[in-house]
């Protein structure tokens, strides 16, 4: 039986996240936007309030969440700052290959340490020339040597790594057999040979910092391996199947941002002796919005459900994630129109969500590498 | 310290609140409750009490209709509360302060107690008559518009400070007593993800309308009855003032204040 009503339970998880976007995070969204600043105050706050390590079981120090009542707080999150709220779900990604692939010793020795105090972890795919959406191409190096590999290679675009005390490496132990070679590690930032680049200046997401990860001849125990040898291109897709669900709530979040303020705007504004609203040019592109969000909201509540029905996840997580991407592009697209020349103004809160939103049709997995995943498992079932 | 906090459910003061089709009252459809901002305060000072005193218990207790009471407490136990006591009331039963004072003193009696704290007056309908009710109902000492409450553990009593006109009072106020607290003196946390999580599945002891009834020897009507419930006429009359400079703002200001609101002669 399908039922879309929260329960007493999700209703409460989802009031904590609206009272910290609204208290802790909304009033400093435009500042560290502008500056930029990393605000690792308001990020430790939601350390201390259990919404930093949202999908690590309570055993090991975590809150132990469904994907539902994740990407119920995550869409509220995002509702205040998209970028703080990245940064504060950066850690639920870098952990997952962990949760998915880490021995009960490898769990037991590095998550409650690591959850148990405030704390961010970096997951590193991308690479300048490969990674992110061809992970076969990784030029990451781990060579074994006895009992360590020695980690060689540079990431970029990495979410919280300036900041972060731990990462989780997707690395080849051999280049010719591509995605076959890819292993994972977790690697300590103090590991000798571990060192992080500047700062990127962003185009959105300045809450949030992104930086290089270089490996100098890193040692890595074999420990410290998440998996086997070679498991980690699958290990790596299998954690975006989790994580890229949540995004699609991000998106969403921003998206409800923009349709709060143009509705809000729409009847305050008056042109022609009237409130905009009531022109119908401005009430098709409410509409418009509204029926996007839902759409939006929708796809990511069923994509949650499914994963957390242990249903296909593949199909369902990338059609939520591209598709509340790019509806939060147009929401936020609108949000700007409806306040006309205010809302290319950064005095007015619209341009920067047009400027977050844009992120979220390309990290986890670009909208592009999503249809071709929607394609290929379109096709299987006609094939 | 064995120490009580009485709560209540009010509608979220961001909720916009409707007449019932019948205007008797505010319609309870699509309204979220939560705790009452005197409550949050109440139960705020009950913890840092606890906190304060090695071995001190707090019990959270409210009076009203589900679901929106056992949540209220709830959200109680997920801030820290050790226990709660949902006095039950049925839906659309008519209920007010003083029944409300009566319910809770029978339920008090089987509850140990040496404190009770509560908000000053209620979210909603803000009367301010429980506290004292319920002081009384209790026969113990009660104390006003409390907005300071320390623990002194030399003299074993309450020290309370009141703000009042032109000062604040101190008090030494021996167990056992009622308190009733102002709003917002104090900066009331917020529950912690994990505790809320927990509260979902905490014990909430139930006193039925039967057994509350009984306690009350069958006179349990309200003896105030809402009659009527509306909304307050829109505000009328703000004029925008169109202006290019600061000083033509201020010139049409003072050329209305003089000529249609005759402020200035």
């Amino acid at each position: 039986m399908v039922d879309f009503s929260l329960t007493p339970e999700e209703e409460s998880l989802r009031d904590l996240a609206r009272k910290f976007a609204k208290t802790e995070m909304a009033p400093h969204a435009a500042e560290c936007d502008r500056i930029p600043r990393f605000p690792e105050e308001i990020y430790r706050k939601a350390w201390e309030l259990g919404l930093m390590n949202l999908n690590v079981p309570s055993d090991y120090g975590g809150s132990g969440l469904a994907l539902f009542p994740q990407c119920l707080i995550v869409e509220e999150l995002a509702r205040a700052c998209g970028g703080m709220t990245t940064s504060i779900i950066a850690n639920c990604l870098a952990l997952e290959p962990l949760l998915l692939a880490g021995t009960p010793e490898q769990k037991e020795r590095i998550l409650p340490p690591f959850c148990g105090e405030y704390k961010l972890a970096a997951f590193c795919l991308t690479e300048a020339s490969g990674g992110g959406s061809d992970p076969g191409a990784l030029s990451t190096r781990a060579t074994l040597e006895g009992d360590a590999y020695r980690l060689t290679g540079e990431k970029c675009f990495i979410s919280n790594a300036p900041f972060a005390s731990l990462f989780t490496v997707f690395a080849t132990v051999d280049p010719a057999k591509r995605h076959k070679g890819i292993s994972a590690f977790v690697v300590p930032r103090d590991a000798p040979g571990v060192s992080v680049g500047k700062e990127e200046e962003k185009m959105g997401h300045r809450a949030s910092a992104t930086s290089t990860v270089s490996f100098a001849d890193v040692r890595i125990p074999v420990a410290d391996r998440l998996g086997a040898e070679g498991d980690g291109f699958g290990l790596a897709m299998r954690t975006l199947d989790h994580t890229r669900t949540p995004i699609g709530a991000l998106a969403t979040g921003i998206a409800q941002a923009a349709l709060d303020y143009a509705a809000e705007y729409s009847l305050k504004r008056q042109t022609f002796g009237k409130p905009i609203a009531e022109h119908q040019a401005i009430q098709f592109k409410l509409a418009n919005m509204a029926l996007e969000l839902r759409a939006a909201r929708l796809l990511t509540w069923y994509a949650a459900w499914s994963l957390d029905h242990g249903l296909r996840s593949t199909l369902d997580s990338a059609i939520a994630k591209c598709y509340a991407s790019d509806a939060a592009m147009r929401i936020t697209d609108e949000a700007i129109q409806v306040f006309g020349g205010y809302g290319y103004m950064k005095e007015y809160p619209v341009e920067k969500l047009l400027r977050d939103a844009k992120l979220t049709q390309i990290y986890e997995g670009s909208n592009e590498i999503q249809r071709m995943v929607i394609a290929r498992e379109l096709l299987k079932a006609y094939s | 310290m064995e120490i009580v906090v009485a709560v209540k459910a009010v509608p979220d003061p961001e909720t916009r609140l409707r007449p019932n089709a019948s205007g008797t009252d505010v319609d309870p459809d699509g309204v979220k409750f939560l705790l009452s901002g005197y409550d949050e305060s109440a139960v705020e000072q009950a913890l840092l009490l606890k906190e304060s005193v090695p071995g001190s218990k707090v019990r959270a207790v409210s009076f009203g209709p589900g679901p929106r009471t056992e949540e209220v407490l709830r959200a109680s136990i997920a801030l820290g509360c050790d226990s709660a006591t949902w006095v039950e009331l049925p839906a659309g039963t008519p209920a007010d302060a003083l029944l409300a004072a009566r319910a809770l003193a029978a339920a008090l009696r089987n509850v140990p107690h040496e404190l009770v704290i509560a908000g000053k007056q209620s979210g909603d309908d803000q009367a301010g008559i429980f506290p004292s009710a319920l002081a009384e109902l209790l026969g113990v000492a009660d104390y006003g518009s409390v907005t300071n409450l320390r623990w002194d553990s030399a003299g074993s009593h309450l020290t309370l400070e009141c703000n009042v006109e032109g000062g604040i009072e101190a008090m030494a106020a021996p167990l056992p007593a009622l308190v009733a607290l102002q709003q917002a003196w104090n900066d009331p946390r917020t529950a912690k993800l994990p505790n809320i999580l927990k509260s979902r599945k905490a014990p909430i002891e139930r006193v039925a309308w039967a057994k509350t009834l009984e306690a009350l020897g069958g006179t349990a009507a309200a003896r105030s009855v809402l009659t009527g419930f509306r909304l307050p006429a829109p505000r009328t009359g703000a004029k925008m003032i169109e202006y290019k400079t600061p000083q033509e703002a201020a010139g049409k200001l003072v050329q209305i204040l003089r000529e249609e609101a005759k402020v200035f002669p």
